[in-house]
């Protein structure tokens, strides 16, 4: 409660507002985080459970009044005509939108780098990215510019940048969170989450944003079994593969501390684990070269000059409007999908999609959580440095589980090394979002939260 | 001889308040984009949310077609470009439609046959597209509005057959109210496909034909196309797959431009709505919603009733004119009276006017008044005619009509024998005449007596009345 003190009155006066841009501005040049930031000086003070905390919102939600970009030129300039009812429901709870945060382009991408519009570097170190798709909400959390912000998941878009950046991330259990005003990239495994500086943060946030919506049909009741263990029983994944030294050291250490939590430890196999990515890859750019083909230039986004007629608008408009990692998912979505290929590539990824449901329903009748890296590396470097788009598609290996089982999962910080941070994430069946954070406030008390240099609170008192 | 295979491709703009994911009207004839939103314009982040009106609507012709009714009816995208698709995808229904294997059985030109539906799937219209000189223009006023398309199994046989299917049709989707049944207008659309073949040999190459815009250019298309092909099969020459335009200026088909392949519409489950199961309310709703169909209806109205064939026809064709006319009997009127009565002086009056039954100021209630009326001998038949006139024209009940102009029949016999005795007063010739056994001039003086009264002297009293004066002062 206290730390919502601080933040409740950061944006009460236009004094206040002034030095609360000193602080941004100072972060912003160095980390690129927003795409648009612009704080409102309440005519009144707020009210609600969310009374005038600021939270920055993912550029691909929609907010009224502000840009709607998806960090493509395509949509450069757009203004959104209706707010996400996420975002509509934090505002009602009083909280206040204080700009639009970078991602990679349409949320293509665990880097932030294939935006079209900024650079989004790490608040850690700056030669670092921040992770993606999210990487902007996450950065800005990091450097303490806004206690949490909205982001999507689709495949890991909200963990993996928390991890790397050293916060807290929400994927909730697929439908918990109303889609409406998301701008689709896979539908059937994306949602809105939430990024933040704490656990407590995460629940209050995921408590407003829940909740069945009638703008959006695959929008569920939320019904947790209301029943947490007071002692959890842990599955770690025997045999992980490919990790790097300090997240298998990571992985290791919060075994041991987890038992020293009280947690029952136990060692289980994915068995599907192998199939997890190119299933994911399928689904998700099949659903992606359907939902990305409304970009046409005719109704609104990037249009180009001098056309004849209908057909070259519309190639010339995604020709120049899309960058690309997107056309590259486009087309691998058109090729799954082709008549005579669906049972090879779709239905099969389908199947694939039904046999990770079943083991993991099996493996939750064992334990309760399960344990798993966020990510093989920590935060890695921009550019040639760092990983190529097949590598980063490969290592989405552990946060695409998640979204094809449609279960809630959690990113945590567990310490940093060599001045980057480090995460962890823990998975629970569906609806059990209360396990989670419990779990994670049981870690954070053995693991205090660390800030990258430069980040202060004293702005805020 | 060749056999001839037609099966129909029926588009149905259903007639809700809304569009079917969307809360914008759906209406036609606004100004260009102008029922809009950002969810039938395609905008990023928006969801599609299904309209309770039209999946109703939908199972209700499901139902009425004798489908087997989906118990999880499911969406899919059907993705192809074109400018006035504002998501470049149509939400529609492949794998899992509304309904199955229906039938009709009709009366095709003489014999009863039955017609298998193949299936009953519901999706979202299209905007509009408009090329005005060297720009194109977009009218998304269309886009998203409820559309139901019914294929037929290809059992039809000639082009006439087809007409009278699609008259069945129509007549039946007007009786259920989802649809005006326009053909003109595009709320009914009708495509065909027609192969033809030497008998028993199954089917031929199959023929798309598009741009039928009424059931008489459906029968024209076909007979010509089936005349066609058989002409090329007899030239032993092949028949291509393709698509074809009827030019309903020179009454012929024309092959439109051929694709080099087929489309490939790589059809998906919608993510963003979950298949529809209806429950035990939602198929409640459905049943209240049938009514009786035509074809049961003419069967009830000759059994009843005793109308003529023309007379039943004429009745059910329209589902308000068979209401109208049952309102009207309940009310007190004479079955073939009303019948009669509605198709012809009222048909009349309707056609002069240019207004429908329902627009017009005949209500039932009026009009079993004046039938009643008549019947009852207060006003004979050709005052009738004149109270139907200013029924139209004023829009007042017949009784009033009829106290406000005096026309009701004179049957008091004390007045008659007034006017009688004035009559044989102003004529004493006739009436020494008739005294003397010669009824000739009897026809005269009812004739002097009814236009002293205008006509309405009822002329049987005048008649008894005169013939008993003159036989009592012998
Ligand atoms: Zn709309």
């Amino acid at each position: 409660m206290n730390h919502s003190a601080r933040w409740s009155n950061v944006l009460l006066s236009p004094d206040r507002t002034e030095s609360y841009l000193d602080y941004a501005r100072g972060w912003e040049k160095r980390i690129g985080s927003f795409l648009e930031l612009s704080p409102p000086v309440p005519a009144s003070p707020p009210r609600g459970d969310l009374a005038g905390i600021p939270f920055a919102v993912k550029d691909n939600i929609a907010v009224e009044g502000f840009n709607l970009t998806c960090g493509s030129k395509m949509l450069a300039g757009l203004k959104s005509p209706y707010t996400a009812t996420a975002v509509r429901r934090l505002q009602e709870a009083g909280a206040l939108v204080v700009g639009k945060t970078n991602l990679d382009e349409f949320g293509m991408g665990s880097s932030t780098d294939t935006s079209a519009l900024a650079r989004t570097s790490n608040p850690w170190d700056t030669s670092l990215v921040a992770g993606g798709s999210s990487g902007g909400s996450a950065a800005a959390v990091a450097a303490g510019i806004v206690p949490f912000a909205l982001g999507s998941d689709t495949g890991g878009s909200i963990r993996q940048p928390a991890a790397f950046c050293g916060i807290y991330g929400l994927k909730p259990t697929y439908g918990a969170v109303s889609r409406y005003g998301l701008v689709a990239y896979a539908s059937s495994l994306e949602g809105i989450g939430v990024v933040a500086e704490s656990v407590g943060f995460a629940r209050r946030v995921f408590e407003v944003i829940r909740g069945i919506d009638p703008l959006d049909h695959s929008s569920v009741e939320y019904l947790p079994s209301g029943q947490t263990p007071p002692r959890p029983r842990l599955g770690v994944v025997r045999g992980l593969a490919g990790l790097s030294g300090e997240i298998e050291r990571a992985y290791r250490r919060a075994a041991d501390l987890a038992r020293g939590l009280g947690m029952e430890v136990s060692e289980v196999d994915l068995k599907t684990f192998d199939y997890v990515v190119p299933a994911y890859y399928t689904i998700a750019t099949a659903e992606a070269s359907a939902n990305l083909a409304r970009f046409n230039g005719i109704r609104y986004g990037l249009r180009p000059e001098g056309t004849e007629n209908p057909e070259q608008l519309v190639k010339g408009a995604r020709n120049r409007g899309f960058g690309d990692e997107v056309k590259l998912r486009i087309l691998l979505g058109t090729y799954v999908l082709r008549s005579g290929f669906q049972d090879r590539y779709y239905v099969r990824a389908q199947k694939i999609r039904t046999a990770i449901r079943n083991d993991l329903q099996a493996l939750f009748g064992a334990v309760d959580l399960l344990l798993l890296p966020v990510f093989p590396t920590a935060a890695f470097k921009h550019g040639e440095a760092g990983l190529t788009p097949f590598q980063q598609k490969l290592a989405d290996r552990f946060t695409v589980t998640a979204n094809l089982a449609g279960i809630p999962a959690l990113s945590f910080p567990m310490g940093s090394e060599a001045g980057a941070p480090l995460g962890l994430q823990l998975l629970a069946p569906a609806f059990e979002e209360e396990r989670l954070f419990r779990a994670a406030e049981s870690f954070a008390e053995a693991v205090p939260l660390e800030h990258p240099p430069g980040y202060s609170e004293e702005w805020r008192s | 001889m060749y056999q001839a295979f037609v099966g129909l491709e029926i588009h149905v703009q259903l007639l809700t308040k809304s569009k079917v994911f969307c809360g914008c009207r759906a209406a036609f004839g606004d100004e260009p984009n102008t029922n809009v939103c950002p969810v039938c314009m395609g905008y990023p982040g928006v969801l599609p949310t299904l309209n309770r009106q039209a999946i109703v609507q939908a199972y209700l012709v499901a139902r009425a077609l004798d489908c087997e009714l989906s118990e999880s009816a499911v969406f899919e995208r059907k993705n192809y470009f074109y400018p006035d698709l504002p998501k470049n995808y149509q939400i529609s229904q492949l794998g899992s439609p509304v309904g199955r294997n229906g039938r009709v059985d009709l009366d095709l030109g003489g014999s009863r046959r039955r017609v298998p539906i193949r299936e009953v799937h519901l999706e979202e219209d299209a905007g509009k597209m408009i090329h005005a000189g060297d720009v194109s223009l977009l009218d998304y006023n269309r886009a998203g509005t409820p559309l139901l398309e019914i294929v037929t199994e290809p059992v039809l046989e000639r082009g006439e057959e087809a007409e009278l299917f699609l008259q069945y049709f129509r007549r039946m989707v007007r009786y259920l109210g989802v649809c005006d049944g326009n053909m003109e207008e595009g709320s009914l659309r009708c495509d065909a496909n027609v192969s033809v073949n030497r008998p028993g040999k199954g089917l031929g190459s199959k023929v798309e034909i598009k741009n039928m815009n009424s059931s008489r250019f459906v029968k024209k298309a076909l007979a010509f196309e089936i005349a066609r092909q058989s002409g090329l099969l007899d030239r032993g020459a092949p028949v291509a797959q393709e698509t074809r335009l009827w030019n309903e200026n020179r009454d012929l088909t024309e092959a439109m431009r051929s694709k080099e392949e087929a489309d490939d519409y790589r059809y998906f489950p919608e993510p963003d709505l979950p298949p529809f199961k209806p429950d035990a309310a939602f198929l409640l709703d459905v049943e209240k919603g049938l009514v009786e169909l035509p074809s049961a209806r003419r069967e009830r109205l000759v059994a009843e009733y005793g109308l003529g064939p023309d007379q039943v026809d004429f009745i059910i064709d329209e589902k308000s004119r068979a209401d109208f006319f049952e309102r009207t009997v309940a009310l007190g009127a004479d079955p073939l009276a009303a019948a009669s009565w509605l198709g012809s002086d009222v048909k009349r009056l309707l056609n002069r006017e240019g207004v429908e039954l329902a627009e017009s100021p005949l209500t039932p209630e009026r009009l079993a008044g004046l039938l009643v009326l008549l019947a009852s001998g207060r006003i004979h038949g050709k005052i009738a005619k004149q109270v139907l006139e200013v029924l139209f024209a004023e829009g007042k009940d017949p009784e009033t009509i009829i106290r406000e102009r005096a026309w009701e029949q004179l049957i008091d016999a004390g007045a008659i024998a007034k006017l009688v005795d004035e009559a044989i007063d102003a004529n004493e010739k006739a009436a020494a005449q008739i005294r003397a056994g010669d009824e000739k001039p009897v026809g005269f003086l009812v004739g002097e007596i009814m236009k002293a009264t205008s006509g309405r002297a009822e002329p049987q009293l005048v008649r008894s009345v005169l013939k008993e004066r003159l036989a009592k002062s012998r």
